[in-house]
């Protein structure tokens, strides 16, 4: 990256959010931050929950070490309100009033119980965009339900697509992936009503609200299983490694020397007679092409018909060669395959370094620098990036109260005896 | 309908394929893009030819995929061979009329066809240029290409996902499709919207592949800021948030906490399962009432959150032994109604036929499909008090708006969008045309 292309403002540059979110939300903000936006993160007193969550930096816990909290609270800043008490929510709508975005995850009907909803807050400010992102949206009849990232990607329909093969592990339970992701599929969504509707108040003014479900996402996010339903009236069946799908398929997930895996995306049915060759000639460089020189495979049908004895070879194949020799191998003879590769082999990916994914955001206060994982996309014309380390707790409590609203030193401290702040 | 549409006037064009590209420009024409699909009948798209997806009774063929149908809908379609001079040509004039072009091919692609962002540049000085390479466009491996299982591979997500001591379960569709869908749709209105502020357009340079890694944060500071290793005991958790047993370290699903997984319910069935997590000591004395407080629960070492940990196994017995008699959805209704946390695994079917939350908000509309009947598609998972996103069209048939596209926006004679379907332009010389195409032609 040039650094001329690092000083230019991000695509959201301008907009001021307001994020009252706890880790349903938080990454959603965390999308705004890093492309230029000034969230400023509202926590409880003593700060949002969220900080509470580990793995913390040296397994030491505190609210200042949560490695999940730093992820998900970069270039943001953060104020303290107790949003239950007059001067906090007189606070907090002074803000709302000049804010682009009000972004939220209280349970449904809360802020409205505070006056402080989407009717009371577009009257002080008609061009506010507010968007709650909650677990079942405001309405419905289960939306007071409680959640949890395991629950939604259960009802979502994540855990009915994953798991194993009966032959792997059997009577094995549908398996809910890890990481955190029904809050990043909610999120992505969030965004996506949000970016919409900033445009369309670029063209007229007006702002609008978003009611955002989690659940909705999630149940959106299956890829065809769906379709697979509406067509066929069949539902999927859970592979070790691969697509959920009405029938059999020929295995994508194959071990390779010393414990590694690769996928093999769709390795019987697209290859062709020619790939098929360049496959063979790698392969007969071990001395383990099987019959696969055969002049019957360069016929397209026997190919297809043979597709689970050409996996069969493979399989023999890759299990005598390293993780990564075999996806290298396999993506220079134009396979889209890839190493199952977990953090440990991540890091020392050049063509990561190449983009320049990896970014060391300082910590002042530690006298420590950390890598955090950088952008899905490069923007050329408006750069991504992480424009501060995530907030201490209130730490620009007296640059916003004191600089913005006009509250003298004098005046937080009181609030911060009385717990508004 | 009446309501405004955010990107009414954006004009999109889409030369997407498969899942990631057309899921991106779906959204857009969700929001009120006119979304233009670029297709070539002889090198078509994989979508089209989904052998699940035919229903029984429906001729198979290019328009006949439910989940082509469902991925691109809210869409207009040509077919233009890019290959020929004139096809090139009127691609071009197609462009230097439109707002947005997005693509998910491999990476030189674009550019081979003389379609590299420069060029675009010429074509419409403020065009968004979204690419959704596998690897992106700049890295030393921009060449390899990914479908969405490869791409999850590599990001760490698939290792992400499984039982300890187990091949990793990975994910059972395309998420890296999904969600890769959704980024390029993020980056077109973020683009878009910068470029209502500042006049200027851009190349957003997406990769499928590390958008996966920018879902493993909390994963990847622990082994950058902490070094711990990835592949250690008793991870992936399965559906826990600690094995039974491990080390007693986080592992990224938010706090670690007992009960923690998922149950067999009544029936016995291949998705006869439930999910319950107990945030806190409170919550897990509310599952013992729900459960009708059995000795085996009352047990005092289950009281505290270490003693749940540490005994996880003989809890979750105990909780199976009781969720079995019970259907899903009825506990569901128990648990919820007690403060419980608790879940059913739905499946496809469940979804679309039980969920009465997703019945409530609407989150399928059905619309006639002219291969399918009445086809259901869905809905954006948001509400818009101002602006809300439609599914607005079916998708299109292969090269059914050849004659209005290219005669009414870009002013090609007739004559000549005849003969392009003779002459290998706009259609393959030599193979059939549909009916429709015949029917528009006239």
């Amino acid at each position: 990256m040039t650094a001329d292309r690092l000083e230019a403002p991000g695509p959201l540059s301008g907009l001021r959010v307001l994020e009252l979110a706890d880790e349903k939300g938080q990454f959603c903000g965390k999308l705004m931050g890093d492309l230029g936006a000034d969230v400023v993160k509202i926590e409880p007193p003593g700060g949002e929950r969220t900080r509470r969550v580990g793995p913390f930096l040296d397994d030491v816990p505190h609210p200042e070490r949560s490695l999940s909290f730093w992820h998900y609270n970069t270039s943001k800043r953060s104020i303290t309100l107790n949003l239950e008490t007059g001067p906090g929510s007189a606070f907090f709508q002074r803000l709302a009033a000049k804010s682009d975005i009000v972004l939220e995850t209280f349970p449904a009907g809360y802020l409205e119980s505070l006056g402080l909803g989407y009717e009371q807050l577009s009257g002080l400010n008609p061009g506010l965009i507010m968007c709650s992102l909650t677990p079942f949206g405001q309405t419905g009849p289960w939306r007071d339900y409680q959640t949890s990232d395991l629950l939604h990607l259960a009802a979502g329909g994540q855990m009915a697509s994953s798991g194993y093969d009966p032959e792997d592990v059997p009577d094995a339970p549908p398996i809910a992936p890890g990481g955190g992701n029904a809050w990043h599929i909610g999120a992505h969504y969030a965004y996506m009503g949000i970016l919409s509707a900033l445009y369309h108040r670029a063209m007229c003014g007006e702002g609008q609200y978003i009611d955002a479900s989690i659940h909705e996402a999630c149940a959106l996010t299956t890829e065809g299983a769906i379709a697979i339903y509406l067509a066929s009236g069949t539902v999927v069946r859970r592979h070790t490694g691969r697509h959920a799908d009405p029938g059999q398929s020929t295995r994508i997930q194959l071990a390779t020397q010393g414990g590694g895996w690769v996928n093999v995306t769709r390795s019987g049915s697209n290859i062709t007679p020619a790939r098929l060759a360049a496959l063979v000639q790698w392969m007969d460089e071990y001395g383990l092409a099987d019959d696969l020189k055969d002049e019957k495979y360069r016929d397209p049908q026997v190919l297809q018909d043979n597709a689970f004895h050409v996996t069969d070879v493979l399989t023999n194949f890759f299990a005598s060669l390293p993780q990564d020799e075999v996806y290298h191998g396999g993506q220079e003879r134009d396979f889209p395959w890839g190493a199952i590769r977990s953090m440990d082999e991540i890091l020392d990916d050049g063509h990561l370094e190449d983009r320049g994914f990896y970014v060391e955001v300082e910590h002042p206060e530690l006298g420590r620098k950390f890598i955090y994982p950088g952008a899905a996309a490069i923007y050329n014309g408006s750069p991504w990036k992480i424009s501060r380390r995530p907030p201490l707790i209130g730490e620009h409590s007296q640059e916003i109260l004191c600089g913005e609203l006009g509250l003298s030193l004098n005046e937080l401290t009181i609030l911060a005896e009385s717990g508004v702040i | 309908m009446g309501l405004p549409r955010p990107l009414e006037g954006v004009r999109v064009v889409d030369f997407t394929w498969v899942r990631a590209g057309p899921w991106a420009a779906r959204w857009l024409g969700a929001f009120g893009a006119e979304v233009i699909k670029v297709e070539w009948p002889q090198n078509m798209d994989m979508l089209r030819q989904n052998r699940f997806t035919v229903p029984e009774g429906v001729e198979p063929g290019p328009n006949s995929t439910g989940q082509f149908a469902d991925t691109n809908a809210n869409k207009r379609g040509i077919t233009v061979n890019v290959r020929t001079p004139r096809g090139l040509e009127l691609v071009k004039e197609l462009i230097s009329v439109s707002d947005v072009v997005i693509e998910n091919f491999s990476s030189r692609i674009m550019e081979n066809w003389g379609l590299g962002y420069d060029e675009l540049r010429k074509l419409r000085p403020d065009v968004v240029y979204v690419s959704m390479a596998g690897f992106g466009h700049v890295g030393r491996h921009h060449h390899y290409g990914t479908m969405g299982p490869a791409a999850q591979a590599l990001s760490g997500l698939t290792f992400l996902s499984g039982l300890p001591g187990e091949p990793p379960a990975g994910w059972g569709w395309s998420y890296l499709d999904d969600t890769g869908g959704m980024y390029g749709a993020m980056c077109a209105l973020t683009a878009l919207y910068h470029r209502r502020t500042t006049g200027k357009g851009q190349h957003v340079d997406l990769s499928q592949m590390i958008t996966g890694i920018t879902l493993t944060g909390p994963a990847l500071l622990d082994r950058t800021a902490n070094g711990r290793k990835a592949r250690r005991e008793g991870y992936p958790p399965g559906n826990r948030s600690v094995w039974p047993g491990a080390p007693l370290v986080n592992n990224y699903r938010g706090p670690t906490v007992a009960p923690h997984n998922s149950y067999r319910t009544k029936g016995g069935g291949y998705n006869d399962w439930c999910v319950i997590t107990c945030a806190s000591d409170r919550e897990w004395q509310d599952l013992v009432n729900v459960m009708g407080s059995p000795a085996w629960a009352a047990d005092p070492k289950l009281d505290v959150l270490e003693g749940r940990i540490r005994h996880q196994e003989e809890m979750d017995r105990g909780i199976e032994a009781w969720t079995k008699n019970l259907d899903k959805y009825e506990l569901m209704e128990l648990c919820q109604g007690a403060g419980v946390r608790a879940m059913p695994v739905q499946s496809s079917e469940d979804r679309v036929e039980h969920d009465e939350q997703l019945r409530h908000r609407g989150m399928y509309t059905q619309m006639p499909h002219p291969m399918l009947g009445p086809w259901k598609f869905q809905n954006a998972p948001f509400k818009m008090s101002k602006t809300p996103p439609i599914v607005s069209s079916p998708p299109p048939m292969i090269g059914q708006h050849n004659r209005e596209v290219l005669e009414d926006l870009l002013g090609v004679s007739h004559e000549e969008v005849l003969s392009g379907h003779e002459d290998g332009v706009l259609w393959p010389k030599g193979m059939p045309t549909f009916p429709y195409i015949e029917e528009a032609l006239e």
